[in-house]
């Protein structure tokens, strides 16, 4: 059976904040060196020291491809994503309005809206990522890798109890 | 042009000098390369005898943390009297 | 284009902007950053200015490369005459400030004057304005940033401001960004805070064009693997600067109590380790965070655990912190440390001046050139973290007679102070000298005596000397770009070959100032980093300038010359001990009394010391009382300074 396509894995937990990423999402696509222009964007709370990395989930009932009037966003199976046709687009910003993560960008140079298209198949966000707070992973993997570390700290706090327990005695 | 930027950059090409798993001696006239066993707190230098604590920055990758602090501070002690000596005997430079 | 970045002059005594293009002729003798500060610097000062009036320059710049993709292109430079000792003031700081000063059209402002009430900088997509700073004056380091977004209304403005020490002028205040990027030496904060500027905000959706993306993503990606896989950077990612304080302590060059010791006894508690300890226990497991585009992530973030400061968010310290706040006073406990490191960042002071300044006080103290009369009761011995505490504060809200002495920097307060103070004061030109003890290492001693700012670390320091390097390695990193066949010893307590290690690297470290990028991505603590070569391609992928390895180390030289043609106009005098390339007798005359056994007993040999500068002025092309050669002047093309080109 072939295989439900990967997705961009995100642990913000991981993120440094230094938004390479940013840098080299605008390079891939457009050329140029322009942090507004990345699919990608870290969102930061410097004071408390959180970043979290934000992109499109590619969602699988996308409501900017359902919100869309002119039908100009499709889902692509193959690489599990969802794109914009440019020459259809209308660039009536609803897509924008709608997404619920702010995924979709608009882009006022190019007067443009433009989100993550994984970049077919080998993100540079992923790439150039040394830490791996984001990744590409096959979907099923995502809740596997969660399962484990959230397993590791039931354990590692079983073992203290009994320790404490036996301890106490 | 083009063909010049192709190469290994001198920088690039001392990767290769890189060593894992030892670290030296932090004695500067010693500097012999120790090689603590895994997982081992402290290592003695067997060339100046002086005796560093280990810590590891990850797994096969050992990192001097500090002195034995009492080992180091007496040999450290013995040698500044031992040199103060022979400056006072050869008189002021 | 990052070449299309401009350059902006504000006179905020008439509020007059002037926006210009850098020609590519100037790009090509200084590229940007540093270098092209310097230039500017002796351009637009006058001789014997007031560093704290009006007519003092102060230029803000980012490398040429800032924001490209040449990796950690983040730092950000701050140039003006250093009110702290009157020669070059100077101050390098990461963040995420220049890239987006680029973004917003800028590479370079100049900034002159003094506005008649405290102000800001908005600098916008190609347009700058003076605002009122009157919402933000008094805001610490972190308050006056985020009281900017507020009143702007956009969470993604970078600001670069000063604190409090930058207005009260104590002349060592810092120049931030973030929570604790620093400009922090020779006092570039007290300029700006002289010229009543609390601020400058910047935000930009500008596009920056690459010259060969394609190329410019593939070479970034081969740098990156370069730098991420040396042993040093895994270890400055993990455990952060801290590491090299702690490597340094175990031998035995650590400044301790002023300069009574080279080692902190028992320092376990502010070790690299626990200080990792405590990251990990109130951050987690991932507690690094890095600058804008790097890879190396070699700051921590921290809460600090305990007393009256307990769960209060900070990043660092970093291993100068160490050295000011903890080992140079001799005080142990981790607490100090985060909480001193958390004041400095919030007031926004260099901590190893005042770390420096105030270990200087307890030694005066404790020898009673110093008492309780002009400490007001405060019992400032060595050891005492309550004393200390209390004097950062004095010296930064300027308290008391004490307190206002020490804010005016070592050579003018050893003045006031009287007595011998001066013999006892760890300076060269007016700059208090990092942690290290460099009794040792000839090397290192030969750095910061004749570093352009002052007693300093990042100018020269050829730190891997450390490492005992085959010579042949050696040879490899020390003849290129530029044929070097004289002699090189791995022996780090030696003198041979020294010079031409201390003229390489300070070539070195003016090529990543001029750029932009960072100095852990170049041979500052690792043999096997990027340099010329490799900064050659990343320019021409990146903004298609094609410069040779070898014409990259020119523009470093003529820069490194125009530092020393304003600290010359300044009043540089070979063995002046205030303004010369002199160290404090101390290093020729107390020997070393811990550490590793080879370096117990050492001191620095006068004669030999001499003689590594004479060489080393021979390098540089400097005749034997330190003045540039007519020739060399030409040969380096600033015969004709000032030149005014911009």
């Amino acid at each position: 059976m072939e295989p439900m396509g990967k997705v961009l894995a995100i642990s913000p937990e991981k993120c440094t904040g230094c938004r390479l990423c940013e840098l080299v999402c605008s390079v891939f696509h457009d050329g140029v060196s322009n942090a507004a222009r990345s699919r990608i964007k870290v969102m930061k709370w410097e004071s408390e020291g959180l970043y979290i990395p934000m992109s499109c989930q590619q969602c699988q009932d996308a409501p900017c491809l359902i919100v869309c009037p002119v039908k100009a966003i499709s889902r692509d199976e193959k690489l599990s994503r969802v794109m914009v046709n440019h020459d259809i687009c209308i660039g009536c910003r609803s897509c924008v309005t709608v997404c619920p993560f702010g995924a979709m960008g608009f882009n006022v140079i190019d007067r443009k809206n433009f989100k993550c298209d994984l970049c077919d198949g080998d993100p540079q966000c992923v790439r150039f990522c040394d830490m791996k707070a984001v990744d590409y992973l096959d979907a099923d993997r995502v809740a596997i890798a969660k399962k484990k570390a959230a397993a590791e700290k039931i354990t590692a706090a079983q073992r203290q109890a009994v320790a404490l327990e036996s301890e106490s005695h | 042009m083009v063909n010049e930027k192709e190469g290994l950059s001198t920088a690039e090409s001392l990767r290769k000098t890189r060593t894992y798993g030892q670290v030296r001696c932090h004695n500067p006239s010693c500097m012999g390369r120790l090689e603590p066993k895994s997982g081992e707190p402290t290592v003695k230098c067997p060339m100046c005898h002086m005796e560093w604590r280990v810590a590891w920055v990850k797994e096969g990758f050992p990192r001097i943390r500090g002195p034995v602090w009492d080992v180091n501070k007496r040999l450290a002690e013995e040698e500044f009297g031992r040199k103060m000596k022979e400056v006072k005997k050869d008189g002021p430079k | 284009m990052a070449l299309n970045r401009k350059i902006a002059y504000i006179d905020l005594s008439t509020g007059k902007i002037e926006i210009k293009p850098i020609p590519l002729e100037v790009r090509r003798k200084f590229l940007g950053g540093r270098g092209l500060d310097a230039y500017l610097l002796y351009n637009h000062t006058k001789q014997g200015c007031d560093p704290l009036g009006p007519d003092n320059t102060l230029m803000v710049s980012g490398g040429i490369l800032t924001a490209t993709l040449a990796s950690a292109t983040s730092r950000c430079h701050v140039m003006a005459k250093s009110p702290l000792g009157g020669m070059l003031g100077s101050a390098n700081m990461g963040g995420f400030f220049t890239p987006e000063l680029a973004w917003a059209g800028f590479h370079h402002l100049v900034i002159k004057g003094k506005a008649d009430k405290p102000v800001y900088l908005w600098i916008h997509n190609g347009k700058i304005e003076i605002r009122d700073a009157k919402n933000i004056w008094g805001k610490t380091v972190t308050d006056t940033q985020w009281a900017i977004r507020e009143e702007l209304g956009d969470d993604d403005i970078k600001s670069l401001v000063i604190g409090p020490a930058g207005e009260n002028l104590v002349r060592y205040a810092n120049v931030m960004t973030g929570i604790k990027n620093s400009g922090g030496r020779t006092g570039m904060g007290a300029v700006m805070g002289s010229k009543n500027l609390k601020a400058i905000a910047a935000r930009g959706t500008m596009d920056i064009k690459i010259a060969y993306p394609k190329e410019a993503l593939e070479y970034n990606k081969r740098f990156i693997d370069q730098i991420t896989s040396a042993k040093v950077n895994q270890t400055q990612g993990t455990l952060g600067t801290p590491f090299i304080w702690g490597a340094t302590n175990s031998w035995g060059g650590v400044r301790t109590r002023n300069f009574q010791y080279n080692q902190m006894l028992y320092a376990d508690e502010i070790e690299p380790e626990s200080i990792d300890e405590n990251a990990i226990k109130t951050i987690g497991p991932y507690h690094m965070t890095g600058c804008f585009g790097c890879q190396v992530h070699c700051r921590a973030q921290y809460k600090i655990p305990t007393g009256p400061y307990a769960g209060i968010y900070d990043e660092g310290p970093e291993y100068t912190s160490q050295g000011g706040m903890s080992s140079e006073p001799d005080i142990p406990g981790l607490e100090n440390l985060l909480v001193c490191n958390h004041l400095v960042d919030q007031w926004g002071v260099d901590n190893l001046e005042i770390g420096s300044i105030i270990s200087w006080a307890m030694e005066l103290y404790e020898l009673g050139i110093l008492t309780d009369k002009e400490t007001e009761g405060l019992d400032l011995r060595f050891g005492n973290a309550e004393a200390f505490q209390e004097m950062l504060e004095r010296i930064c809200f300027r308290k008391g007679w004490l307190g206002n002495v020490l804010a005016e920097g070592g050579i003018i307060a050893s003045e006031k102070i009287g007595k011998n103070s001066f013999d006892y004061l760890i300076q060269v030109k007016g700059v208090s000298n990092l942690h290290s003890d460099e009794r040792a290492t000839p090397a290192l001693a030969l750095n910061i005596a004749t570093a352009s700012r002052g007693s300093d670390h990042l100018r020269s320091r050829p730190a891997i000397d450390l490492y005992h390097l085959p010579v042949d390695v050696m040879r490899r990193i020390y003849s290129s770009p530029v044929p070097y066949d004289g002699p090189l010893s791995s022996e780090h307590t030696e003198y041979i070959g020294k010079p031409w290690q201390v003229f390489w690297h300070e070539n070195c470290y003016m090529g990543v100032d001029c750029l932009g990028i960072c100095k852990y991505h170049t041979t500052f603590l690792g043999a096997t980093l990027p340099n010329f070569e490799d900064w050659s391609r990343v320019l021409y992928y990146n903004t298609g300038l094609e410069l040779t390895p070898r014409e990259i180390w020119d523009v470093a030289e003529r820069s490194n010359m125009m530092e020393r043609l304003f600290n010359l106009r300044e009043g540089l005098t070979r063995n002046d001990l205030k303004k010369g390339d002199m160290l404090n007798h101390r290093y020729f005359d107390e020997p070393a009394r811990r550490g590793a056994l080879d370096v117990v007993g050492k001191v620095i040999d006068r004669k030999k010391f001499e003689k590594m500068i004479d060489e080393l002025y021979e390098y540089k092309g400097l005749d034997q009382n330190g003045v540039p050669k007519p020739e060399t002047l030409k040969r380096l093309g600033v015969d004709k300074e000032p030149s005014h080109l911009l």
